[in-house]
């Protein structure tokens, strides 16, 4: 691609989040999300193969579908109070559709099936920015409405927690794995969303640090299967013997840092009297734990059938570097110790 | 006056049941090029010339032209429109519903007086549209960029989505 064109593309991702989680009227915020949904379309067609458009064509459909349903909310509510106001919105009828919208924006289940697909026909790197970037706008717009429907945050959380393992436990290609992985870890961030809006920040960010670790390793290992993460540990054995404790991280394992927005959560949840909410989410977050296992069984505790040959690869020099991914790594792995100053960064 | 409202609002109603009963895309954007036309003078007659003006330009004279140019690209041989029994039927069909929608609900055309203009500020009695319009280029400063950069963006990305030959999309290599 063209790099002005590519200047342009990414500049826009960053101008359409910063114009979504800087403004206070719906109209504004609804700007942002489309500037973002039209700016990483020709990034994601960028392989140019029958997969790649048919992730994009998804990718569109689904998100001008939230984006209308959001502004068919955003003016239902303009007409039913008079404002514009994201943070002063009043009848419920618009609130829980506005919730609906952004959820399927997200990626929530039960408006799921299109993230794992959209996922698998993209490049490592697009895919990243879809997963993180792309998270932040609506999340912004879920933490500034005022209080919904209960009922309505807390089925999307449990079922997003539950589809997102059940649905990852029959893949084999990596990045329908990290797609399952992101829509359980956003039903975590929406099922604590209306008791403690900080810890929704906190899962947030480490799930962003966490799912960042596993696509650059997967981009750097270029493993788009578990049988090619099977035979990278000839190419990288350092990254080989941290991968798998940043999946057990990302599945909540202490004393990784995944532990902790797992472990706030709960125990805020039981605060609140949803004990046995906590109780079934914890035990689905074992479904995803049970592939994130998987995945790092065949990472590195595995030596797959190969004659020596073949397990010795060229010495080639990897020129990509590797100082934002172990960044990454680590803090994935050591930030717990420090739980009380991470979440004093959240708290406001 | 009268006359022309009730001719305006059937032209109205016989174009939307042409949309909605003719499967093929040339006749349905004829029927709503007659629904947009109807729409638009009834809207001018009460008062709101900016926004008819402007849908015509934009909505029939942008967006419809375009979408009858890649329609003529799928033209097929055998058209049906209402002269096939089937589709006149259900385009019969279509308009007793809006009959017996109208005979539900009962309302009285001579009762209502409905207007789309507003005066406030230094702006009297001119049409919300407008007003709104002015609003975007005086006062609007960055948030005017903006919506040019999103146009601009919207443009540049359907350009590098449609490129053909072997940097586009459009043509598997």
């Amino acid at each position: 691609m063209s790099p002005y064109m590519l200047i342009i593309l990414i500049f826009t991702l960053g101008l359409g989040t910063l114009i979504t989680l800087s403004s206070s009227h719906w109209l504004i915020a609804w700007m942002g999300l489309e500037l973002n949904t039209f700016a990483i379309l020709p990034l994601m067609a960028q392989q140019h193969s029958p997969r790649a458009m048919e992730a994009t064509i998804k990718y569109f459909i689904i998100q001008t579908t939230a984006a209308t349903m959001l502004l068919f909310a955003s003016v239902s509510n303009a007409w039913l109070s008079g404002q514009w106001e994201i943070q002063q919105m009043s009848h419920p009828t618009p609130l829980a559709l506005i919730t609906i919208a952004l959820a399927l924006k997200l990626g929530l289940a039960p408006m799921h099936a299109w993230f794992p697909e959209v996922l698998q026909g993209l490049n490592f790197s697009t895919g990243l920015i879809l997963s993180t970037w792309q998270k932040l706008a609506p999340f912004s717009l879920l933490l500034q409405i005022p209080p919904t429907s209960s009922f309505l945050l807390i089925t999307l959380g449990f079922i997003s927690v539950l589809m997102g393992g059940w649905g990852g436990l029959n893949q084999t290609q990596l990045r329908k794995i990290l797609g399952y992985s992101s829509i359980a870890h956003l039903g975590w961030m929406i099922l604590i969303m209306q008791y403690a809006p900080p810890l929704t920040l906190l899962a947030l960010t480490v799930y962003i640090v966490l799912t960042s670790s596993m696509f650059l390793t997967f981009l750097y290992n270029q493993a788009t299967n578990i049988n090619s993460l099977a035979i990278s540990w000839t190419k990288t054995p350092m990254l080989t013997a941290l991968t798998p404790l940043v999946l057990l991280s990302l599945g909540g394992l202490p004393p990784l840092t995944g532990f902790l927005p797992k472990w706030a959560i709960l125990q805020e949840l039981t605060k609140q009297g949803l004990t046995p909410v906590a109780a079934l989410t914890a035990l689905s977050a074992l479904l995803s734990l049970y592939f994130y296992l998987r995945l790092s069984y065949a990472t590195a505790l595995t030596t797959p059938p190969n004659n020596l040959p073949a397990t010795l690869p060229w010495r080639i020099i990897f020129k990509q570097p590797t100082t934002f991914l172990a960044v990454l790594i680590t803090m994935s792995l050591s930030l717990l110790p420090l739980s009380p100053s991470v979440m004093a960064f959240f708290t406001f | 006056m009268k006359y022309l409202l009730f001719l305006l609002l059937f032209l109205l109603i016989l174009g939307v049941v042409g949309v909605a009963s003719n499967p093929s895309p040339g006749f349905a954007a004829l029927s709503l090029v007659m629904v947009a036309g109807s729409g638009c003078s009834l809207l001018a007659g009460q008062g709101g010339y900016f926004l008819a003006l402007i849908l015509f330009l934009i909505y029939l004279g942008g967006m419809l032209v375009v979408f009858a140019y890649s329609v003529a690209f799928t033209g097929s041989d055998y058209v049906e429109g209402w002269g096939t029994r089937r589709i006149s039927l259900a385009a019969a069909g279509y308009l007793l519903l809006v009959w017996g929608g109208g005979v539900i609900l009962n309302t009285n055309l001579n009762e209502e007086f409905w207007t789309v203009g507003v005066s406030f500020g230094e702006f009297m009695s001119l049409e919300y549209s407008l007003v709104g319009v002015a609003h975007l280029y005086m006062g609007g400063g960055w948030l005017l960029v903006a919506g040019a950069w999103a146009l601009l963006l919207v443009l540049l990305a359907v350009l590098e989505l449609v490129r053909g030959a072997s940097r586009g999309a459009v043509r598997v290599v």
